[in-house]
């Protein structure tokens, strides 16, 4: 999937230290991103939010009229946008809040260019993707919107179980999901002892999606650890994507 | 008060003992007292014998000269009553005016019991007669009336034992309360002595028997208390300043890495420039890191870090570190291995995720740091018999042992680590403190959650370190 078009995307950047603004800027600007605006107050953001009605906002916590987080919450009432807090206060409370009133992400200063392009390309992709319901598999294509699997021209229906635990694995896509977080998925909060369920489960994906059930190429095991799903050509542009020249 | 049981029976013995002791004593004083005077000079058997010994011949009556020196010692005088005409038939030469030579049965009756013109007489029989002597007013006292309820005397014996009970029974009561209040009035010192090391504030009532005493515990904990007051006031300024200093860093820290990390994504470098600019960002994500774990180390020892304790499975916890690393993407010459007992699938425990998962990081990223030739870590949790989810006995521990296979450490190092003082707490100027903050947090994280941290060697020359929780 090409991700080029939410680099177009209206991006609000508060601060009160101009020297960082700049600093941001310039690395969102060489990435790509064109609309751009800043703010070094809350007033200052309030009336460039009306103006500019940004699509994402980077917002400090500690501003010389007020904080970060009142701040957003009158944001919000002018649009619902995805906020990111990008700010020097380290300390978990103040991490908790921010998730707690809405926040999408939290960036604790300092940060490398790279991280923080990561997060926001994240948020964006998560807030402005175009709906692309079919994962493509080696051996054949799911389509997570009606909870089934199409291979070969025929289509298998998937379970709900089987369809939350393949919707977790493709949300990472690439990565291990550990058996932990899989059965969370199944079988929601503090689930023990369905680690033996959630083989069976797995065992049965495995026949609807792969060509030799026993000989996995698309649904992996990381013994002991958990599951990897590879997907086909959105992991490719995934890849692509996220490693930011 | 666990000493008062211990208190209240040496009382008692205290108690029993002094009541038995008193009688005793009081009998063998009132025995080494009488005995002297009864013994010598009983007048009684002086009369009969002095009656006995009394001859008679043809002159008439002599009285042997062994007890008229008696007699004559206790300046006693001596008549003998003639049975028949009772008249005075025979006397000694001492014998006052004032006593008659001619008695009536009356007479004799009230000399037998008692005085004979307050001279105390004493008879015994002789022969013919009665003897009676007198001894000098005033040296002996008679009981006239020697008569007792037959009842009485016959029951003397329970009588005897009944009041002795009464007596003991009553000093036993007195002893008792007089004891008690004492004790009531120690309990709340006690209580409060016990209190002031805890750190506790303490204030007892000044009134009542130990009142000074009161006085001078509520003194002792104002002072602590106000030390305390100020020790912690220290420690937060301390925590404060160090939090404030890590805060003021970050921002201008974002520069750097922040135009350093673009600068290195910069084509137009040339090989040395790359490189430079490399350092930069690295060492600068080394001095971020730094001033993180000075933070939390800080707030982890003046107890200023909010712990936010739940039930978790500690596997779960592990895993996810482990994974979160693998995801990242490590190295080619680093691979972590997950050795946990396929079997055990929970390890109960209750700890706050975010500062649990810090220490695996650090433990984990120490290994990474500390062999750059790469290594293999290994990863793997244990808990006791018995201590799965499902089993009823939840008591015990699990640990969490993170190892490798690279360079090492000696024994020298092993006992550096776990004994020389830190520099964040080490209050002598010596050059002899431990540095680095990733142990030493991972040790507080531990203990916070009152488990403990165990560094050793690995068998094959790795270093390794467990970390044991209470499990849930």
């Amino acid at each position: 999937m090409d991700y080029n078009f939410l680099k177009t995307k209206r991006i609000l950047l508060v601060d009160d230290e101009a020297e960082l603004l700049n600093m941001v800027v310039s690395i969102l600007e060489s990435e790509g991103f064109t609309q751009i605006a800043t703010a070094g107050s809350v007033r200052q953001a309030l009336s460039a939010a009306e103006r500019f009605r940004p699509e994402l906002a980077v917002l400090d916590v500690m501003l010389p009229d007020g904080n970060g987080f009142v701040l957003m919450e009158q944001l919000k009432r002018n649009g619902d946008f995805p906020i990111l807090f990008l700010t020097a206060c380290g300390e978990n409370d103040d991490k908790f809040r921010g998730f707690g009133l809405g926040a999408d992400d939290y960036i604790v200063k300092p940060f490398l260019p790279k991280e923080l392009l990561f997060r926001i390309m994240a948020i964006l992709r998560r807030t402005y993707k175009k709906e692309d319901p079919f994962v493509r598999l080696q051996n054949c294509t799911i389509d997570l919107s009606r909870a089934e699997v199409i291979r070969n021209g025929v289509s298998v229906p998937l379970t709900a179980k089987e369809h939350n635990l393949l919707s977790a694995l493709c949300r990472n896509a690439g990565r291990i999901v550990t058996i932990d977080a899989l059965c969370e998925a199944a079988w929601g909060d503090n689930p023990f002892g369905y680690e033996n369920s959630l083989m069976a489960h797995i065992r049965r994906i495995r026949e609807k999606i792969e060509a030799d059930p026993s000989h996995p190429v698309s649904l992996v095991t990381v013994k002991g650890l958990g599951y990897k799903l590879i997907v086909k050509a959105a992991g490719e542009n995934e890849r692509r994507n996220e490693s930011f020249g | 008060m666990k000493s008062a049981p211990k208190l209240i029976r040496q009382y008692l013995a205290i108690l029993l003992f002094s009541t038995i002791l008193l009688p005793v004593l009081n009998l063998a004083f009132f025995m080494a007292v009488t005995s002297r005077h009864v013994s010598d000079t009983a007048p009684w058997r002086t009369a009969k014998e002095a009656a006995q010994s009394l001859q008679k011949n043809a002159d008439g009556y002599i009285m042997p000269d062994e007890i008229m020196d008696k007699l004559h010692t206790y300046d006693a005088w001596a008549v003998l009553i003639d049975d028949d005409n009772r008249t005075v038939v025979w006397q000694t030469p001492n014998l006052p005016a004032e006593i008659p030579t001619a008695y009536t049965l009356s007479d004799i009756s009230g000399l037998t019991r008692g005085y004979i013109a307050d001279y105390p007489t004493f008879t015994g029989g002789a022969e013919d007669g009665l003897l009676v002597i007198g001894f000098p007013k005033d040296s002996f006292w008679k009981d006239m009336s020697p008569t007792w309820d037959y009842n009485l005397i016959k029951n003397a014996p329970k009588l005897v034992l009944t009041l002795l009970l009464l007596n003991v029974s009553a000093i036993f009561l007195l002893y008792l309360a007089a004891n008690f209040t004492v004790l009531r009035s120690v309990k709340p010192i006690t209580d409060a002595i016990k209190a002031l090391p805890a750190g506790e504030a303490v204030y007892l009532p000044e009134k009542g028997l130990l009142s000074e005493v009161a006085a001078d515990i509520n003194r002792t904990s104002e002072v602590l208390q106000s030390q305390n007051y100020q020790l912690r006031r220290r420690e937060t300024a301390r925590a404060n300043w160090i939090s404030g200093v890590s805060h003021d860093i970050r921002t201008p820290l974002s520069m750097v890495m922040g135009y350093a990390g673009q600068l290195k994504e910069s084509p137009r470098l040339n090989a040395g420039e790359q490189q430079k600019v490399s350092a930069i960002v690295k060492q600068s994500e080394r001095i971020r890191d730094l001033i993180n774990d000075l933070n939390l180390a800080s707030k982890l020892e003046y107890h200023m870090q909010p712990i936010q304790p739940a039930a978790l499975n500690l596997v779960a916890i592990a895993r996810q570190v482990v994974v979160d690393f693998i995801n990242a993407g490590l190295e080619d010459k680093y691979s972590i291995l997950w050795e946990t007992e396929e079997t055990l699938t929970a390890c109960p425990v209750t700890v706050d995720k975010n500062l649990i998962r810090r220490a695996l990081n650090n433990l984990i990223q120490n290994s990474i740091n500390h062999n750059e030739q790469g290594c293999n870590i290994f990863v793997s949790v244990t808990a006791d018999q018995d201590n799965t989810w499902q089993s009823p006995q939840r008591s015990g521990t699990c640990s969490i042992t993170v190892s490798d296979d690279g360079r090492g450490i000696t024994d020298e190092q092993i006992d550096r680590l776990n004994h020389t003082p830190h520099y964040m707490f080490c209050n002598e100027n010596t050059a002899e403190q431990r540095h680095g903050l990733g142990l030493l947090i991972v040790k507080q994280i531990t203990t916070v959650h009152g488990g403990s941290t165990t560094i050793s060697r690995r068998e094959n020359g790795g270093f390794s370190v467990r970390l044991t929780l209470p499990s849930a």
